[in-house]
């Protein structure tokens, strides 16, 4: 905030929140500085203009595109629950799980001692979509899903790019490094799993910072429900 | 609002509802589209924002706590997903409170829409997070505990935060008008 007692009184004035001291006292100060009501006046031009920005109307196939979008069956009774078929990532996350995917993996840093690599068979798992993040801007499209099943946390690739994408994993004091995430041509979105076994079941946060030739190209953040 | 049918129109979702939810679609995709285009200002974008909200709020629905009210649930989930798609945009794509104005000239800063799309130039040229209280209090118009609720801060730092994006605002406005 500035540090101009004045400019909090003609904020606060903006906002309706003086009381009958600071009134007077905002007067005083407008009376005797033709600065202040210069900047009085900008400031109630500019809320002026704000409000009266216009609300768009949303387009006509955002109500349809929400609704085709949900499940069709019905809203999770909790958090942890957990109804197939599901979302359309959870389908896909199924299937890449059962198949079993492959994952080149090195490590940046110190490798945490559980730390693993997707691939394995997860038959008997039922994983859990705890966040996910469609990525529709920046060279890297597609979406990244964060999950949960009996062994823990994991992550879901569903990249598209014009490069290969290596992919940083990180949560407090841990860091997992993809190379060469993403299909470059072709059509659908190949898919990878990452089984976050190091990270412990208290994560709230992960972040996923995406790389092509070594430089950042976005990122994103998938929180477990916990932590909203 | 009818922020008094939310809590039953949640209860229908919950308990297998789904024209429900679609209720709940009608009564705030408006308000959801336009704090993601009046921080993403790319409509596409803002479309993308707003179905990846619905969709977690389904996904979610039964962690809401209906002690809180549903536009204030839904507007975080709107907010913290248009950060994340801004996260996800190009360096060269960020914005800055603190840059000078390049781009437009003298001749923009007219009455009418070429003062509205200067003040809408500015608002993309401060930072996210101030530029989401900006749209909070005078695009949805929006008490302070409802902005503190949202953004999940104390209402006083909500406060300074506005303080201090109509300031930056207001400098962007005068440098226009003296480029």
């Amino acid at each position: 905030m500035d540090d101009t007692p004045h400019l909090a009184l003609i904020h606060a004035e903006i906002d309706g929140e003086l009381d009958a001291r600071q009134r007077a006292e905002l007067a005083r100060q407008l009376l005797a500085e033709p600065q202040i009501r210069t900047e009085r006046e900008d400031l109630r031009q500019l809320c002026a203009a704000l409000d009266a920005l216009p609300e768009v109307e949303p387009p006509a196939q955002l109500r349809a595109s929400i609704l085709a979008a949900l499940p069709p069956s019905g809203i999770p009774r909790s958090r942890s629950g957990w109804s197939a078929p599901r979302w359309r990532y959870a389908a896909l996350l199924a299937g890449v799980l059962g198949a079993g995917a492959l994952v080149f993996e090195t490590l940046d840093g110190t490798r945490p001692a559980t730390t693993e690599a997707a691939g394995t068979m997860a038959a008997a798992r039922v994983p859990v979509t705890l966040d996910t993040v469609r990525l529709n801007s920046g060279p890297v499209a597609g979406r990244v899903s964060l999950y949960r099943d009996s062994g823990g946390l994991g992550v879901v690739f569903a990249l598209v790019a014009p490069a290969p994408v290596d992919v940083l994993i990180t949560s407090g004091e841990h860091t997992l490094r993809i190379n060469a995430l993403g299909r470059t041509t072709g059509p659908g979105e190949p898919t990878t799993t990452v089984a976050l076994r190091g990270f412990g079941t208290g994560t709230q946060a992960v972040t996923v910072t995406f790389l092509m030739d070594g430089r950042q190209v976005g990122s994103a953040t998938l929180r477990s429900p916990d932590s909203r | 609002m009818k922020e008094d049918d939310d809590p039953a129109l949640v209860r229908r979702c919950l308990g297998g509802d789904r024209h429900a939810f679609e209720g709940l679609v009608l009564r705030y995709q408006r308000p959801v589209f336009n704090v993601a285009l009046r921080m993403l200002r790319e409509p596409q974008d803002a479309m993308d924002v707003a179905q990846t909200t619905f969709m977690k709020a389904f996904e979610h629905l039964a962690s809401y706590d209906p002690n809180h009210r549903f536009y204030s649930w839904i507007y975080r989930i709107a907010v913290n997903e248009t950060l994340n798609a801004l996260a996800l945009r190009k360096p060269a794509a960020q914005i800055s409170g603190e840059e000078p104005d390049e781009s437009p000239g003298p001749e923009r800063q007219l009455a009418g829409e070429q003062a509205s799309q200067a003040l809408e130039d500015a608002l993309m040229r401060i930072t996210p997070e101030l530029r989401s209280v900006v749209i909070l209090r005078h695009v949805m118009h929006l008490s302070y505990q409802d902005m503190a609720d949202i953004l999940q801060l104390p209402p006083k730092t909500v406060k300074s935060r506005l303080y201090s994006a109509r300031q930056l605002l207001r400098e962007q406005l005068l440098r226009c008008e003296t480029a």
